[in-house]
């Protein structure tokens, strides 16, 4: 379909949460190539949510098989998803993140190591997926574009928080 | 344009941040990068600033003498032309974790060791804890590891420190990713 240009902080689109997908909505599959094919022609990226688009539809895709990191774990390939929930979460792992929409900065985040998940696919289907890792980030830190959050509203720390204690 | 490195120190209280930013505010001047923490009792704030019109330390005229007043000690650095842009480092981040009852020399021990592989140290932060009696220092920082040292081999590096200093040492590499 098209590659879109990707929007970039401070759009306030990047801020705002995306609307579920109605079940009639005819054009997500449109909506689902659009995101194909800006993740694939943005080179690195490895998952891109529809307000990073400009479109704010609960739609995103994930695909960590043409990265390095994602290549040394089991990962799912390219995942297309409608109305994405998190049903379940554990462990945590911390990533420095960066994003297409934030470029220029990076910060530590951490995330749930091992998710389940529910979506709806190109074809209509509510798939429940278990993911771990690398692709369970990417899936979260999407997941926030949904809710109109960046990593930044997630950077748990500055870097000296560790030493942050009650005082004895 | 012209940049200074900015650093005030002094007996932490509420206030010293909105003193210094007003001021700076007042003479146009803009914050770059900048850190401030509390280390011991002191209040301490390193900041990169700029003005348009500022050539050197005279341009400040005696705008710093109220912080002095109340008991910051004030520095100005004036940079050199392309002393504000930040280096760009390829590799990856590595954390490592160094704790243990207090002695001398563990921060330059270690240090010491990553210096010589010219290894680059971007962030360093330590901190005595424990009780009086029973004082632990850790110490946690951040290096970039440049292609082709791995995590691995850090801690082979750290080994004979482990034992040398009696310390804990723990080293690990933190996945960068562009999402």
């Amino acid at each position: 379909m098209a590659v879109r240009p990707i929007l970039i902080y401070p759009d306030p689109r990047l801020k705002q949460a995306a609307a579920p997908v109605a079940e009639d909505d005819g054009s997500v599959a449109d909506l689902i190539q659009d995101l194909v094919d800006t993740m694939v022609a943005a080179g690195h990226s490895v998952g891109i949510a529809a307000p990073q688009i400009g479109d704010l539809r609960r739609v995103m895709v994930v695909d960590v098989s043409s990265s390095k990191l994602g290549q040394q774990q089991f990962n799912h390939g390219l995942l297309e998803m409608a109305n994405p929930r998190i049903i379940e979460r554990s462990g945590s792992r911390v990533f420095r993140e960066g994003c297409m929409s934030v470029p220029e900065y990076t910060g530590n985040v951490t995330r749930a190591e091992h998710i389940v998940f529910e979506f709806t696919d190109r074809h209509g289907r509510l798939r429940v997926v278990e993911s771990s890792g690398f692709e369970a980030v990417a899936i979260q830190h999407e997941l926030d574009h949904l809710d109109g959050l960046l990593f930044l509203d997630r950077v748990s720390s500055l870097k000296t928080d560790v030493f942050r204690r009650k005082r004895g | 344009m012209q940049h200074f490195a900015l650093t005030i120190v002094g007996r932490d209280r509420p206030g010293i941040v909105a003193q210094v930013t007003e001021i700076l505010f007042n003479l146009g001047c803009n914050i770059a990068d900048s850190s401030c923490s509390i280390l011991g009792g002191q209040f301490a704030m390193i900041l990169i600033i700029s003005h348009p019109q500022f050539t050197g330390r005279d341009s400040f005229g005696e705008a710093f003498r109220p912080l002095e007043d109340a008991d910051l000690t004030v520095a100005l650095r004036v940079l050199k032309p392309g002393g504000e842009v930040p280096p760009h480092f390829e590799g990856e981040i590595c954390m490592i974790s160094v704790y243990g009852a207090d002695r001398p020399g563990i921060v330059y021990r270690v240090a010491q060791v990553l210096g010589a592989k010219r290894i680059n140290i971007t962030d360093l932060n330590t901190k005595l804890v424990g009780s009086e009696q029973r004082p632990v220092y850790v110490m946690i920082l951040e290096a970039i590891l440049p292609a082709g040292v791995s995590e691995q081999e850090v801690d082979v590096w750290m080994t004979p420190l482990r034992e040398q200093l009696q310390v804990d040492i723990n080293v690990r590499t933190i996945p960068q990713v562009e999402l």
